[in-house]
């Protein structure tokens, strides 16, 4: 008998406890996670394998919940805008802009034209970035150290750019209501105008070194399967949903801001396997600089300044009322709703994260794959921890 | 008016600006209902945006986003809930995502969710299952007519413009 038998712990908490009701003969239960490296830090999901075949699994979230909606109770309007860009550190803007939108739609505050053409710009570069930190890491976790350095070299570079508009390079939080916190200067816009050619130029090399790659298509081709129908079911958006053959995107299906005036595609792939996602975000960093260019070029055009006049301060008390506001981030549908009740704290404020709803459909497609396949399904998702836990 | 929802029992149904909320129409369903909007919308190719809860005088008032791939027309349903008996229906059965949103719900308000496969604490830790970590104090809690608006009503039940009853005749007044 070992001495390991009597030790309360080995029996495993009470989800490993609850998963192991449901245990068939002859199977092992494993914990993945959460300090997992490919789980990138505090997701754990618990799996039963028979050898090394995924019979059942069971993500189990709230590692990393900071209540962030409670938070939202406790503060003021303008005080909750930092919150933003830590619930999702990949495309943080994305955040503030959903975030910010709704409050503007609340208090029926119209944003000059110039903010407008700057938020979209800074959430485009800042988009980039979320699929590079996103392509880096999900080549890492499949096993190849190399490309991430590449990823980050460039990523490095629109941190670089960013941070001199938002004086931030992680977790942004420049966004106000009404507009930004500060213009572009010259500096700013030339080094922009100057990165996209790199960038441009740099892509097809990502291509040529990873994505024709036979060691990851066979990682990644035809593994994890969501199709149309499990999309619906699950709520999936972004480019898991692009990946399934569905041109759903915010940006053109619900417009906002000034999206309508850019010329940019949506791009789908029919395979719905990983593989699919990972060339729906290359392809969308495409579009991206098309739109950022286009941006750029109307720019000095467009009237008013970066924020509306007498934007209203943090303590500011919107009516009483309803607003949800949606854009679209690089993981999906980013939803605020928010409540007021004419106070100067939020009554309600309800995050819908796009990474939660895609996580949800990963068990299902995780089952009857193998345990190696479950590190690729979850990094083809794109999955941001603090967002999905919120 | 709105096809999707034929043949279901609604307790009120409202247009509301998009410009103004986000939302196209605002339905309120009395709880036994949930399952079946729920199917009809699933059939007319909605999908399930996200459930959450909110605390009032008057209850927890459960809210449903759903939206389209094709067309935007976001709906939410609304479905009023007792404090004593937080009960609601699952509809997990017809959207698979729902587990979540409903874990999550029944985390921070303590709103059970009957058929529900998996209804174990979700984001917060076992032991602070019973937390309910956003429901509000007395002092803080506001009636739902202080809050939210009707919006351009198609149908309603007098039981929902009662709801909303003080705030019409309020404005009525100023007018």
């Amino acid at each position: 008998m070992s001495a390991y038998q009597n030790l309360e712990q080995m029996k495993g908490d009470f989800y490993t406890q609850k998963f192991e009701a449901g245990k068939q003969d002859g199977t092992l239960i494993i914990n993945m996670g959460p300090q997992h490296p490919s789980t990138h830090g505090v997701l754990r999901i618990v799996i039963e394998v028979d050898g090394e075949y995924i019979v059942r699994a069971e993500p189990v979230l709230g590692y990393l919940h900071r209540m962030h909606e409670k938070m939202g109770e406790t503060q003021t309007w303008g005080g909750f805008i930092p919150n933003m860009g830590r619930v999702d550190y990949g495309h943080a803007m994305a955040w503030n802009w959903a975030y910010v939108g709704a409050v503007e739609k609340l208090m029926g505050i119209e944003v000059p034209e110039r903010a407008e053409y700057l938020r979209v710009i800074m959430t485009e570069f800042n988009r980039l970035t979320s699929h590079l930190l996103w392509w880096g890491a999900y080549i890492l976790d499949l096993g190849a150290f190399t490309p991430i350095m590449y990823a980050f070299d460039d990523r490095e570079m629109i941190l670089d750019i960013l941070q001199r508009p938002s004086a931030s390079r992680l977790t942004y939080s420049n966004f106000r209501v009404g507009g930004l916190q500060m213009d572009f200067d010259d500096k700013c816009i030339e080094l922009m105008k100057t990165f996209i050619p790199h960038f441009r130029a740099r892509l097809p090399m990502y291509h040529d070194l990873v994505t024709e790659n036979i060691i990851l298509r066979r990682r990644v081709e035809d593994i994890g399967v969501i199709d149309q129908d499990m999309c619906r079911r699950y709520g999936c958006t972004g480019p898991v949903l692009r990946g399934a053959g569905v041109p759903y995107d915010v940006r053109k299906d619900e417009p906002y801001s000034i999206y309508d005036r850019f010329d940019f595609e949506i791009p789908t792939q029919d395979t719905c396997c990983s593989m699919g996602r990972y060339k729906v975000r290359l392809a969308e960093m495409e579009q991206s600089m098309r739109i950022i260019e286009q941006a750029l070029e109307q720019l000095p055009s467009a009237e008013g300044g970066h924020i509306v006049d007498k934007a209203p301060k943090p303590a500011m008390k919107p009516p009483a009322g309803e607003a949800y506001f949606n854009v679209e981030g690089g993981r999906g549908k980013i939803g605020v709703y928010v409540v007021s009740d004419g106070g100067k704290v939020p009554y309600r404020i309800k995050l819908r994260a796009p990474g939660f709803s895609n996580l949800s459909a990963f068990a299902e497609a995780a089952t009857g794959t193998l345990l190696a396949d479950a590190v690729a399904i979850l990094g083809s998702l794109d999955l941001i921890i603090p967002e999905i836990d919120r | 008016m709105l096809q999707a929802l034929e043949g279901v029992a609604t307790q009120c149904v409202a247009k509301q600006d998009p410009a103004v909320t986000g939302h196209v129409w605002s339905v309120f369903l009395a709880p036994g209902q949930i399952v079946k909007a729920a199917r009809k919308l699933c059939e007319a190719e909605y999908s399930l945006e996200d459930i959450f809860a909110m605390d009032f005088e008057e209850g927890f008032l459960v809210q449903y986003h759903f939206n389209r791939w094709t067309i935007n027309e976001r709906i939410v349903l609304r479905v009023l809930v007792s404090k004593d008996n937080p009960v609601v229906p699952s509809i997990t059965s017809v959207f698979d995502g729902a587990e979540w949103h409903e874990r999550e719900t029944r985390d921070f308000h303590g709103v059970v969710f009957e058929g529900n496969p998996n209804l174990v604490p979700l984001l917060l830790a076992v032991e602070d299952k019973d937390l309910c970590p956003l429901c509000k104090t007395d002092k803080a809690r506001k009636s739902i007519k202080d809050v939210l608006a009707l919006g351009e009503v198609v149908s309603c039940s007098a039981e929902v413009e009662a709801l909303f009853a003080e705030a019409e005749a309020e404005e009525a007044s100023d007018a």
